[in-house]
């Protein structure tokens, strides 16, 4: 891994000082890591979503609403990133589709090598959709792609008017946007349009899908956004 | 938020080339830290600190170097600095990757590093350095 371009020497008693460098990008690792999943799915015809969002935004309950939706039309796999516990992936395989839970431990975010060891573990050739579920961070999942088709970020209106002026970054990295609870949107003062205006400055290209995962309003929509 | 364990692999590729080129000591490590990332620098060092205790590292000198963010536009060619909105309701400066020249989506070409850009070393010197070019 290590491109040696420049050595320079000086000498120093019996001790020589050596400059080496690696130049070596640290976060490129998990990205040429992604690049290699992502032409292993697509080399199975998998298509992958990744799904990120803070705790309580409602990831896993608008992945059961699409496992509903689309378990006839594809066979669907899903990842599940948590740091320790197997709540949600026990939620989601009720639904009747493989499950993999990705126990992190203490790391804030799913990465590239974990997705191609949790990859090891299923069949490939026997599904046609990856959703991968994220560690509930808003922040450092963006830093870290996985090598899926469509990045997701999930939002909620209880978490208040900032989210996107706060964390323009992880919009930037996402190709669409949940607004989810959108029930709730009148008794918490949040104006959706709002959001949208947003996250369409941040990010031109975002699509947005506006929901209420528990009552499935609005998956069709995300469904379309995720051009599934 | 994940400074520590960008921290832990840049401690350990430093030790890796350290100990591939027979060092007694590692003197100086270079960063480059891209603006666009979630790493917040301080956090970066105090990592390190904790992480070279132990090691050849300690005492090292860590430079941190911080790359601006800079977008290129495929559709009109624009290559420039991150733009940034101010949002009228709320005042905030907000970056995008709105094109500032057509309004079209620019992609981020620099700012996203996170680079071992050099590192010095002290080695004994050897009769017939090989690594003398």
């Amino acid at each position: 891994m290590s491109i040696l371009t420049k050595e320079k020497q000086v000498i120093n008693g019996n001790e020589v000082s050596l400059e080496i460098k690696p130049g070596m990008n640290i976060l490129q690792v998990n990205k040429d890591l992604a690049k290699k999943n992502q032409e292993m799915l697509q080399k199975h015809k998998v298509k992958a979503i990744d799904i990120m969002g803070s705790i309580g935004a409602g990831k896993t309950s608008l992945i059961e609403q699409l496992v509903q939706k689309l378990k006839q039309k594809y066979r669907i796999a899903i990842f599940k990133g948590d740091l320790t516990t197997t709540i949600d992936a026990d939620r989601i395989g009720k639904h009747g589709v493989q499950v993999v839970t990705i126990n992190t431990g203490r790391e804030c975010h799913l990465d590239a090598h974990v997705v191609s060891k949790a990859v090891e573990k299923i069949n490939v050739e026997s599904i046609d959709l990856l959703i991968i579920e994220n560690v509930g961070n808003l922040i450092c999942p963006a830093e870290f792609p996985l090598g899926t088709d469509k990045r997701v970020v999930v939002i909620s209106v209880t978490e208040g008017p900032y989210m996107i002026l706060k964390h323009p970054f992880t919009f930037m990295n996402a190709d669409v946007m949940v607004i989810n609870k959108k029930d709730l949107a009148q008794t918490m003062k949040i104006d959706i349009k709002k959001l949208e205006n947003q996250a369409k400055e941040v990010k031109p290209t975002i699509k947005v899908a506006v929901t209420n995962a528990l009552t499935g309003e609005g998956i069709e929509e995300l469904i379309k956004a995720l051009e599934l | 938020m994940h400074e520590f364990s960008m921290a832990t692999q840049i401690v350990e590729n430093v030790l890796k080339e350290a100990k591939r080129n027979n060092a007694k000591k590692v003197a100086e490590v270079h960063l480059i830290i891209g603006k666009m990332t979630f790493l917040g620098v301080d956090q970066i060092r105090f990592s390190y600190g904790v992480l070279v205790k132990d090691t050849i590292m300690k005492d090292s000198k860590l430079i941190i170097e911080e790359q601006n963010g800079v977008i290129q536009c495929d559709s009109c060619g624009f290559k420039g600095p991150v733009p940034v909105e101010d949002d009228p309701a709320y005042h905030i400066p907000v970056p995008t990757l709105k094109c500032p020249k057509c309004g079209k989506e620019a992609k981020i070409v620099e700012g996203k590093e996170c680079t071992i850009k050099s590192i010095r070393i002290l080695k004994p010197q050897e009769k017939d350095d090989d690594t003398k070019q």
